[in-house]
């Protein structure tokens, strides 16, 4: 049933369908004010002409750089930032050079900002443990394009309910297994696969972070793999590219 | 001794009574009792429970938590070391537990350059200069800066060699001391920065969530202890605990020749976990803890450290109170304290356009650039410094956002592997910050956010003492981001800061 699903899911982004939008294009910054973090993230996709409000991605663009963008048309008809609404989104930051671009808020609002739902408690104010039972329990970490930095209030978040998991459960194992997208897609006219070394450091510093937290460097075993495929999880928001750039997290008790 | 006890007590004693006119007469007096207020090393004092001493903007107030301290043959004041020098020389108290230039140019006078303040290893600006020169102490005279040794390449908080994955190179030696044994050839590079305070450590020390955002990483352990460190208390991260800073200070600032034993790290680290620091008084507007205000020194000794002001307190919430007029106070007083609350206002809630500063705008995903305001990253209640690790490039350093300082050394980065996000492959700095501790290209010129408690008392400011007076530092900030504020905006931020 998982594989059906992964090719079904792999069949949607090859065609690019409206359900998985994903393009490279240089970002545009609208300096909308609604407050802090309102302003607005543009893309236009250069084969279709469509240009894009992608402000709801984890993490945001960079005016200097090359994004690529993966997302789904949101349902809804709000038009804050002057673009077709991607939500879920993600803009991934490429090394391709651009020159920044600006454009006045021209009457549109932009978003206030609101807490994302993913965020870490602060150390003061603890979230109470998780329940047992505490039986075999996986967790995924997804990360932008080529790149194995720990995204804030995304991964973060991830990153402590497994601890939290961890610390409750007391397991005897934890598997940490890295993924890298290394099989090569065509999109916006040009082929991009990961560096398949990037599934080794994912896991690595994955298997880092647990240490720092706490846990037994000796009951982690760490490995990694490419070619991945997709994976339906809630963490990767219904898009399937994403979810290849991942590690998965496996506590055993 | 027993007379700069008595004069501190004769200062604070007009202050607590807040006259006006007093407090006039205090400000004129303050400017001429630097060499009073001088604390030598062996002076065998007692240090005060409560003192408050004079600044040109008013007092400060320095608390020690628990009670009086002797403070003879105590490590923090005593001179153990060749150099004739103990932590007390460079965190003085009137100048909020640091040094200000002002006070390194009065003890110059007063001793004719002998004070140990002016050792040949970092209190001038290279030791192989003619020590009896004035000229040769130009940067801590001048600027406040102490010649800061550093490994190049770096090593790691065990002392392991790490692989940089950039070269540097000297463009521009004014001081000498990026060659010969000092310099990069021979395996050192010298840089030159304010002293950071030594007081309000609590807030440093302050550990408010697991994981370091801008490092996409949890907090990093100290190998001693095995617990995670702020990140907060060194200008270049070199060292994560207060012990680590105490080993970095005595075997460069101290030039011991020993470890400090367990015992001696121990009473240091009591004495300066227990001093809290702030602006007391303003000469124009009185007391910052009156008319239903919270600054001051007191606020920060018995508050909680390490919250986020966008979850609990705001940050400057302590002066909200003055937010709305009082009856009862002089014009002068009124507009003071209500400019005040303006500037807090303006420092939590006036946003601008952040852009291309690593620490902010990479790799931490809030995007390049971002709106926000000052107190996005001088997030920290009663504080104002990061409740993450504040290891931020605001420009200070580097090329073409630093000021020209032709005093300062200048090092051409070559970033080997992938470019720096927002400068490129080549990076020109006078500092190149944290990368001097990590090796990485992608943070030339980060800096540890200051502490923005005491400013009054110790300008200039900015790591390299760049910004000569608190209007500098916003001038900045304007010339940074593009900010676009108002001149009386200008003077409520200054103001501001000067009640800290």
């Amino acid at each position: 049933m998982k594989a059906l699903l992964a090719l079904a899911l792999l069949a949607g982004a090859a065609q690019g369908t409206s359900d998985n939008i994903r393009f490279i294009t240089c970002p545009i910054y609208r300096d909308t004010d609604s407050g802090k973090k309102s302003g607005c993230w543009l893309a236009e996709d250069r084969a279709t002409g469509r240009r894009y409000d992608v402000s709801l991605s984890i993490a945001k663009p960079d005016w200097n750089h090359e994004v690529l963008v993966e997302g789904r048309r949101a349902a809804t008809k709000d038009n804050p930032c002057g673009g077709v609404v991607l939500d879920a989104v993600r803009t991934s930051i490429l090394p391709g050079d651009c020159t920044r671009q600006m454009l006045p808020a021209e009457n549109y609002t932009g978003r206030k900002f609101a807490l994302p739902r993913r965020n870490v408690r602060p150390i003061y104010d603890p979230a109470p443990p998780p329940a047992g039972p505490y039986g075999a329990k996986s967790f995924h970490l997804l990360f932008d394009f080529d790149q194995p930095f720990l995204i804030y209030q995304y991964d973060d978040y991830y990153l402590d309910q497994a601890i939290a998991w961890i610390r409750a459960a007391k397991p005897h194992a934890i598997m940490v297994t890295g993924y890298a997208a290394t099989t090569p897609t065509r999109v916006s006219g040009r082929m991009i696969a990961e560096d398949p070394a990037i599934a080794r450091i994912r896991a690595e510093r994955v298997a880092e972070a647990f240490v720092r937290l706490g846990v037994d460097r000796r009951i982690i075993t760490v490995r990694w793999r490419n070619a991945a495929t997709p994976l339906e999880v809630p963490e990767a928001d219904g898009l399937i590219e994403p979810s290849r750039r991942r590690v998965d997290i496996d506590v055993t008790p | 001794m027993a007379r700069e006890q008595s004069r501190s007590r004769r200062l604070a004693a007009p202050l607590a009574i807040a006259a006006s006119a007093a407090l006039l007469s205090v400000s004129i007096a303050a400017r001429a009792q630097y060499a009073d207020d001088w604390w030598a090393p062996d002076s065998g004092r007692t240090f005060p429970a409560q003192a408050d001493y004079g600044n040109g903007a008013g007092s400060l107030r320095v608390l020690l938590t628990g009670g009086p301290m002797e403070t003879k043959g105590h490590p923090f004041f005593s001179a153990t070391g060749p150099n004739g020098r103990a932590c007390i020389t460079c965190h003085q108290p009137a100048d909020a537990m640091s040094l200000s230039a002002e006070r390194a140019q009065a003890r110059w006078e007063a001793t004719g350059g002998k004070d140990p303040l002016f050792t040949a290893y970092d209190g001038s600006n290279c030791p192989t200069l003619p020590q009896g020169d004035r000229a040769s102490h130009s940067l801590l005279l001048e600027h406040g800066l102490f010649r800061i040794q550093r490994p190049w390449p770096p090593r790691d908080l065990a002392g392991k060699l790490i692989t940089p994955d950039f070269d540097l190179a000297v463009v521009r030696d004014p001081t000498g001391c990026e060659s010969g044994n000092y310099g990069p050839a021979k395996g050192n590079i010298s840089v030159y920065r304010r002293p950071r305070p030594v007081a309000n450590l609590k807030y440093l020390l302050a550990i408010g969530f697991a994981y370091d955002p801008k490092q996409g990483m949890p907090l990093p352990l100290d190998p001693e202890s095995g617990k995670p460190m702020s990140g907060n208390l060194m200008a270049d991260g070199r060292a994560g605990t207060l012990n680590g800073q105490m080993r970095d200070a005595s075997a460069t600032h101290l030039e011991l020749t020993r470890h400090m034993d367990a015992a001696d790290m121990a009473r240091i680290m009591d004495f300066e976990t227990r001093i809290f620091t702030a602006q007391q008084s303003d000469a124009k507007g009185g007391p910052v803890d009156a008319g239903g205000a919270e600054g001051g020194a007191a606020k920060l000794a018995h508050s909680q450290a390490g919250q986020l002001g966008d979850y609990g307190h705001p940050v400057w919430s302590e002066f909200a109170a003055w937010e709305k007029q009082v009856l009862g106070l002089t014009p002068e007083q009124a507009a003071w304290r209500a400019s005040v609350a303006r500037g807090a206002k303006l420092f939590r809630d006036k946003t601008f356009l952040i852009s291309d500063s690593a620490g902010i705008n990479s790799p931490i995903g809030f995007g390049n650039p971002v709106r926000n305001a000052c107190a996005f990253c001088h997030n920290m209640s009663q504080m104002g410094n990061d409740v993450a690790p504040g290891q931020v490039d605001l420009g200070t350093t580097n090329q073409p956002f630093a000021d020209p300082m032709p005093w300062l050394p200048l090092f051409r980065i070559n970033c080997k592997g992938p470019a720096h996000p927002h400068y490129g492959k080549v990076i020109y700095t006078s500092d190149p910050g944290y990368a001097l501790t990590t090796g990485r290209c992608a943070d030339v010129g980060k800096i540890t956010l200051q502490s923005l408690r005491g400013l009054s008392a110790r300008a200039p400011y900015f790591s390299n003492g760049s910004a000569k007076d608190l209007r500098g530092v916003v001038d900045f900030y304007e010339r940074r981001y593009k900010i676009g504020y108002t001149e009386q905006e200008k003077q409520d931020l200054v103001n501001l800061m000067s009640a800290l």
